[in-house]
C-alpha cells in the first residue's frame, strides 16, 4: 500500500469531479489516514467559506457591435499617438513662423530670438600699436602740460593780487592824509566860536527846563497837599466814628450791667425772704 | 450561481449561439443579458474594483459579439467567454500595475451610499446584524483573494464562484487540467493561511453565521 493521493486527485474529489476506483481508493485511504483527511477538511472548510461571498447585482447595458473595420483603424493607439504629435509639431511650427521665432546655437551660444533681428554696428577700437614707452611719454607730456598750465594760472592770479592790493592801500592811505590835513587846517577862533555857541545851547536847554518842571512841581505839590488833607479830614471822621461807637457800646455794657445787677440783687433779696421761714420752722 | 432555472437553461440552449453565430443580433444581445452578470462578477472578484470589471465585462463582450463567428464548437462557449475574459483581465491588471493611481472605486464605498439597490435586494428582509456580518465576511474573502496570484486567483474563482468544470477551465487558460488542478489545491491552501492569520475559520464563524 504505497498509495497516496496527489493534490490533482485531491482537488478533483472535492468538487466531486473523482468517479468510480479512485473516489473509492481515496475513501479508503481518508479512512486509513486520518491526518490527511484532516488537511483535506481544512480545504474544504475553505472551500466552503467562499460559498459566502455573494454576488453583486449588475444590469447588463445593451452592447452595441459596429462592424465597420475602418474605425479601427484610426483607434489604433500607436496611430493616435503619432497623429497628436503631427499635430503638436505643425502646431509649434506655425507659431513658429507667426512670431518669427528663430533658434541659433553659436560660440557656446544657445539664442531663442523672436521678430527680424536687429543689425548691431558695434565700433570695434581701432588697432594700434603701443607700446608701454610710448604710454609713459605720453603721460609725462600730459603731466608737463598739466603743470605748465598750472603754473601759469598761478602767476597770473598772484600778480593780479598783488596789484590789488597796491591800489587799495594807495586809495586809502589817500583818504586818511586829506582828513588829517583838513583836521590840522581848523583855526583857534573856529573852536572858540564853536564852544561858545555850545554853551549858549546848553544854557537855553537849561533854562527851558527849569521853567516846565518848576510848574509841574507846583502842580504836583499842591496836588500832595490836597490829597494830605482829605486823608487827614476822613481820618478824623473816622476817629469820631469809632469813639461814638465806643461810648455806645458802654453805655450798653452799663446798662446791661445795670439790669443784671438789679436782677441778682432781687434774686437775692427774694432767697433771702423765702429762707426765714423754713429757719423759723426749726 | 444566483441564476434561476430559465437562465441556465439558456446557457445551455445551442440554438441561441448558433443564431448569434449567423450574426443574428437579437440572439446575440440575449447571449450578452445572460452572461454579463457572470463575467462582470468574475472580473469584480479577479480586481475587487466595479470599473475594472465593468470595462473587461464590456470589452469582453464586444469581443465575443465580433469573434463569436470563428468559434468552432459550441459545446466550449462557456470557456471560450472566459477565456476572452481571462486575458482582458490580464491585459488590465498589467496597465493597473504601471498605473500607480487610485480607482474611483477604492476611494468611494459606493456600496454604503447605494440604498436603492439594498432596497431592492432580496436581503432587505433579512436580519441586519447578519446582513452586516455577511457583506463583511464577504469583503475579508474577497480581500484574501486578491493576496494570491494571479494565475491562482482566476482558477479559484472559476472553479467556486463560477462553477466551472476543471476541463473548462484548463481550455480556457490554456494549460493542462492537473496544472489547473495544482493551482486550485495551492491557492485553497493559500487562503487558508491568509484567513488563519485574520483568524477566520468555520469554527469561529459558526456562532454568527
Amino acid at each position: 500500500m504505497s498509495y497516496k493521493p496527489d493534490e490533482q486527485e485531491l482537488m478533483a474529489y472535492l468538487y466531486g469531479e473523482l468517479e468510480g476506483d479512485a473516489k473509492a481508493r481515496l475513501d479508503k485511504y481518508f479512512l486509513a489516514n486520518p491526518e490527511v483527511r484532516k488537511e483535506y477538511e481544512h480545504l474544504e472548510s475553505v472551500s466552503q467559506l467562499l460559498r459566502h461571498v455573494k454576488d453583486k447585482e449588475v444590469i447588463a447595458p445593451p452592447v452595441f457591435v459596429d462592424d465597420n473595420k475602418q474605425r479601427w483603424i484610426s483607434h489604433a493607439p500607436y496611430l493616435k499617438t503619432i497623429m497628436g504629435i503631427a499635430a503638436s509639431l505643425v502646431f509649434v511650427i506655425l507659431i513658429a513662423r507667426i512670431t518669427g521665432t528663430q533658434v541659433s546655437v553659436s560660440n557656446h551660444e544657445f539664442k531663442i530670438s523672436f521678430g527680424t533681428p536687429q543689425t548691431q554696428t558695434v565700433a570695434t577700437p581701432e588697432k594700434s600699436e603701443l607700446t608701454a614707452t610710448h604710454v609713459q611719454q605720453m603721460i609725462n607730456e600730459s603731466l608737463e602740460h598739466n603743470n605748465d598750465v598750472l603754473n601759469a594760472n598761478w602767476q597770473a592770479s598772484h600778480h593780479a593780487l598783488e596789484s590789488s592790493i597796491k591800489t587799495n592801500l594807495m586809495v586809502n592811505s589817500g583818504k586818511m592824509d586829506q582828513v588829517v590835513r583838513e583836521a590840522s587846517t581848523a583855526s583857534q577862533e573856529q573852536i572858540q566860536a564853536y564852544v561858545a555857541t555850545l554853551q549858549a545851547e546848553n544854557m537855553k536847554l537849561v533854562k527851558d527846563y527849569f521853567k516846565l518842571t518848576a510848574g509841574e512841581q507846583k502842580q504836583y505839590i499842591e496836588g500832595l497837599l490836597v490829597d494830605f488833607a482829605k486823608y487827614l479830614q476822613q481820618q478824623r471822621n473816622d476817629d469820631l466814628q469809632l469813639v461814638q461807637v465806643r461810648l455806645n457800646n458802654l453805655e450798653q455794657n452799663t446798662t446791661v450791667f445795670k439790669q443784671e445787677t438789679e436782677q441778682i440783687l432781687t434774686n437775692i433779696i427774694s432767697t433771702v425772704g423765702n429762707n426765714q421761714p423754713t429757719q423759723i420752722r426749726y | 450561481m444566483a441564476e434561476t432555472l430559465p437562465e441556465v437553461a439558456m446557457m445551455h440552449s445551442d440554438s441561441l449561439i448558433v443564431r448569434a453565430k449567423q450574426g443574428d443580433q437579437n440572439a446575440q444581445g440575449k447571449l450578452v443579458q445572460l452572461w454579463y452578470k457572470r463575467i462582470y462578477n468574475f472580473s469584480y472578484k479577479f480586481f475587487v474594483d466595479h470599473d475594472l470589471a465593468m470595462e473587461v465585462t464590456q470589452r469582453t463582450f464586444i469581443s465575443m459579439c465580433k469573434n463569436l463567428a470563428g468559434l468552432q464548437d459550441n459545446a466550449r462557449f462557456k470557456s471560450w467567454l472566459y477565456k476572452i475574459a481571462v486575458n482582458y483581465c490580464r491585459e488590465e491588471a498589467r496597465k493597473k500595475k504601471g498605473n500607480r493611481s487610485l480607482s474611483f472605486d477604492v476611494v468611494w464605498n459606493r456600496e454604503a451610499e447605494d440604498s436603492p439597490r439594498w432596497e431592492s435586494s432580496s436581503q432587505r428582509y433579512d436580519n441586519p446584524e447578519s446582513q452586516f456580518q455577511q457583506a463583511e465576511l464577504s469583503d475579508i474573502l474577497q480581500q484574501a483573494l486578491l493576496e494570491l496570484s494571479d494565475e491562482q486567483r482566476e482558477v479559484v474563482i472559476m472553479k467556486e464562484f463560477e462553477g466551472l468544470k476543471f476541463r473548462e477551465i484548463a481550455e480556457a487558460l490554456n494549460v493542462s487540467e492537473n496544472t489547473v488542478k495544482s493551482r486550485m489545491y495551492y491557492g485553497l491552501d493559500g487562503l487558508k493561511k491568509i484567513l488563519q492569520k485574520k483568524n477566520i475559520t468555520k469554527d469561529t464563524l459558526g456562532y454568527e453565521l
